[in-house]
């Protein structure tokens, strides 16, 4: 109840009719990985340097449909911040205008449900953008993979401590860690957590 | 890019794409889950992607019998696609998939622009081991050019002083057989090769050549010992020079090494080790030049030598061993009364690495020398030296069943057909394998002779003796399952169980049954075509298979040897790359179809 109320209240504040999409109720089958690489870890302070999004539908990936955006960038990146997501300045050579690359994100996802890997950060740094370009944020429905980790497994051990690092999750769902860190294959590595987390019926102990 | 298909580009038949393919497959494919018992496609359908195996496996069977399996980097449904045919096979997730999955009008599109991508699904998998071999064959290039100068290369050298006489010198050079001449000044060495002596031939007159000292070559270019053979080479080839003089810390000659054998050494060590087998005056030296033969079997293994010529020259290199040992160790009296047999592996001259000793000893008939004994353990007890392990079955001279007399073993024979029981079927076998390496050989043609009548008048006993090729099963079955039936040895299958004895013992009893007097099992199966009973694709094929399971398992042993491990049978899986596991199967396979051949030929199903 509550959550249609604020999703009215966000609708009344769109001021782009042209995304109005967003707000579409007929259900959608498919879903939207996606992960942001970020210039640091704060979504007020920091800036976005691209997007990896994914669909999944189905059983599916549908990585032949994926989205990888370079967003051009008005201050240096730092050298600190490099050595976290290696993305340098030449890689940014086919980088589009911020409003650019976020239109194009919106018309991706359309009113699909979101998921990811501490998705609350993504969605609060698309939010920064979006809230004064059209005055909303994210209306879409959003779903944490860690939490669906965290559910399937504290059935099996409900005193246990449950380590919700990424690359633990991986290890423990046995997926394939990938070598290359960009937003598109974080993105693909969250997408196949995912996609596990759904159809696994039970979880490993330890 | 995404990096899943990154690791792609490092295996086969992918690493024959470039990038702008890369590129095609990612806008066209997608990555798939399938939970476990997923059938992805059935017998008789046409396949509408090629399936790229991330995690996970798959398993491809016909009527219940498993065909193959498909772990992480395996392709499969290609060829379907490729011919557009439907599949023979159903296919069916047997551990939960992640995969890739290609649109098969993308890959007939890749298929079309790059031949040799298309070349691939279609290879042979001797052309497939081939391939294999190339990359393999750099890697101990390196390491043999680290080798260093010892004096095993080294011929002896021959000096002598510097006013010596030219003539003199000469004759003293002819005597001593070496290459070249060393000359000893007041202040240094110099050396008198072929080149000097034509100058000496054509100058003799005008120059007034008298002293040896008047035509050498000085200061000669020497090294010392220990000198990587990777620098003797580059001073050799510098100086543009066939011969050059070894010394020692304090200047003592100590040889002479030639270009020939440090190419030859270069590129195979093997003539080296004969000859110093064959030149061996003492069970010492013997000892010493077997100690040689582990190098040259990872030398030659690196260099991609197929290991059926490995075996073969280890073997030989046995044979001249154990001559030598039976010369040195058993009295000259026994020689021309008893013989030494080698049996099972050794007898078959299949032994690579030492694994076992096998042996026995024919008597002539009413022959018992007092010291026998002593004798014989004195014999096994050099083979420990050499680093031989004792045969855990005993089978040794020193156990008295395997040191008889001729009428003995003969009722052993006789024994063993008339009630085929474990020890019995066993001894026989290990027996078809006998090799007889010194001694009197006629003693043994005599008893194998008599084992071959006995066996030709009693047919039904072949169906007794081929039936242990059933004994185990093939880990084809395993390759997905293995993992929770043995915890010791995960991910690994023994390969001498799981393929190797059937397809010894299957070769085995069809050459038993034709009288073949072969031991070895590639020429039993060359023979088995020569008789008739085999056509050549079919003996070709179990040629391939014997040899790339035989390489696998020499490579996994190497690699325990050089890790200090102990030496068994099993090879690990993982370690293997896609091509190799991909050849490993189908070896495989063609052991399951020659084992239902062999099932089939001696009734196998009817005895029990």
């Amino acid at each position: 109840m509550f959550g249609s109320l604020k999703r009215k209240w966000n609708r009344k504040h769109l001021t782009d009719e042209r995304f109005a999409f967003l707000f579409d109720e007929t259900a959608s089958d498919e879903v939207v990985v996606f992960d942001c690489e970020t210039t640091g870890l704060n979504p007020k302070k920091d800036a976005l340097i691209s997007i990896g999004a994914v669909k999944i539908k189905g059983n599916k990936i549908l990585t032949n449909e994926s989205l990888h955006l370079y967003i051009e960038q008005k201050e240096q990146i730092s050298a600190k911040s490099i050595t976290i997501h290696q993305i340098r300045h030449c890689d940014l050579e086919n980088a589009i205008p911020l409003e650019e690359a976020i239109e194009t994100f919106l018309h991706y996802i359309g009113n699909r449900t979101l998921a990811g890997y501490f998705l609350e950060f993504d969605v609060a740094m698309i939010n920064k953008y979006i809230k004064p370009m059209l005055g909303i944020t994210l209306p879409n429905k959003q779903e944490e993979v860690s939490a669906i980790y965290y559910d399937k497994k504290i059935a099996t051990i409900p005193q246990g401590n449950i380590d919700l690092r990424f690359d633990t999750i991986l290890d423990d769902l046995d997926l394939p860690r990938l070598q290359a860190h960009d937003a598109l294959n974080d993105a693909v590595m969250t997408a196949m957590i995912y996609l596990k987390l759904k159809h696994v019926g039970r979880l490993k102990r330890i | 890019m995404i990096a899943l298909l990154d690791t792609l580009k490092s295996h086969l038949p992918f690493s024959l794409l470039d990038d702008a393919a890369f590129k095609t497959i990612e806008a066209a494919s997608q990555i798939a889950y399938y939970p476990q018992d997923t059938v992805l496609f059935s017998e008789g359908e046409i396949p509408q992607v090629i399936y790229l195996v991330i995690k996970g496996a798959v398993e491809a069977t016909n009527n219940e019998d498993l065909i193959d399996v498909y772990h992480s980097n395996d392709v499969f449904a290609a060829i379907e696609v490729l011919k557009n045919s439907a599949s023979t096979e159903t296919y069916t997730v047997s551990e939960e998939l992640i995969c890739y999955e290609i649109p098969s009008e993308t890959f007939l599109a890749l298929t079309k622009e790059y031949p040799e991508f298309k070349t691939y699904f279609f290879s042979s998998i001797a052309e497939r081991i081939d391939m294999l071999k190339e990359k393999r064959e750099n890697v101990k290039a390196a390491e043999m050019m680290v080798a260093r100068v010892d004096d095993s290369l080294l011929h002896p050298g021959c000096m002598v002083d510097a006013d010596t006489d030219i003539l003199e010198a000469l004759r003293t050079l002819e005597n001593s057989r070496a290459s070249a001449l060393i000359i000893k000044n007041e202040y240094g060495y110099g050396i008198v090769t072929d080149a000097d002596l034509r100058y000496y031939i054509l100058h003799k007159e005008e120059d007034n050549l008298r002293k040896i000292s008047q035509i050498q070559s000085y200061p000669v270019i020497a090294i010392e010992e220990d000198e990587l053979l990777f620098n003797v080479l580059l001073t050799m080839t510098e100086h543009n020079i066939k011969h050059l003089p070894v010394f020692d810390e304090r200047k003592t000659l100590l040889g002479v090494l030639d270009l020939t054998d440090l190419l030859s050494y270069l590129s195979n060590q093997t003539h080296l080790i004969a000859m110093q087998m064959q030149k061996a005056e003492n069970i010492e030296e013997v000892i010493k030049a077997s100690e040689r033969i582990e190098i040259m079997v990872s030398v030659l293994h690196a260099k991609g030598v197929k290991s059926r010529y490995i075996a073969k020259m280890v073997s030989e290199i046995h044979k001249k061993m154990y001559a030598k040992l039976f010369e040195f160790i058993f009295p000259e009296s026994w020689h021309e009364r008893c013989t030494l047999l080698l049996l099972g592996s050794e007898g078959r001259g299949e032994q690579i690495l030492r694994t076992d000793q096998d042996n026995a000893i024919i008597f002539e008939e009413g022959f018992e020398p007092e010291e026998k004994e002593a004798v014989l353990l004195r014999f096994i007890e050099t083979l420990d030296k050499i680093g031989f392990p004792r045969c855990q079955g005993n089978v040794m001279v020193i156990n008295p069943e395997w040191s008889k007399d001729l009428a003995g073993y003969k009722s052993d024979i006789r024994l063993w057909i008339a009630s085929p029981d474990y020890n019995g079927l066993m001894n026989m076998a290990i027996f078809y394998d006998t090799y007889a390496v010194a001694g009197n050989i006629a003693l043994f043609k005599t008893l194998r002779d008599y084992l071959f009548e006995k066996v030709q008048a009693h047919k039904e006993y072949l169906s007794y003796f081929a039936r242990s090729v059933e004994s185990f099963e093939s880990p084809l079955g395993f390759f997905s399952r293995f993992v929770s039936s043995d915890k010791k040895h995960k991910d690994e299958i023994d390969i001498k169980k799981g393929a190797l004895f059937a397809l010894i013992h299957g070769v085995r009893a069809l050459s038993l049954e034709h009288t073949i007097t072969k031991t070895n099992t590639t020429e039993r199966i060359k023979e088995l075509n020569n008789v008739g009973y085999m056509n050549k694709e079919d003996a070709h094929e179990l040629l391939e298979a014997l040899e790339i399971i035989n390489t696998l398992r020499l490579h996994a042993q190497l690699e325990k040897l050089e890790n200090e491990k102990e030496m068994d049978n099993y090879i690990c899986l993982r370690t293997l790359g896609k091509l190799e596991r991909d050849t490993l199967k189908e070896a495989l396979k063609t052991v399951e179809q020659f084992k239902k051949r062999v099932a089939y030929h001696f009734h196998l199903a009817a005895v029990s």
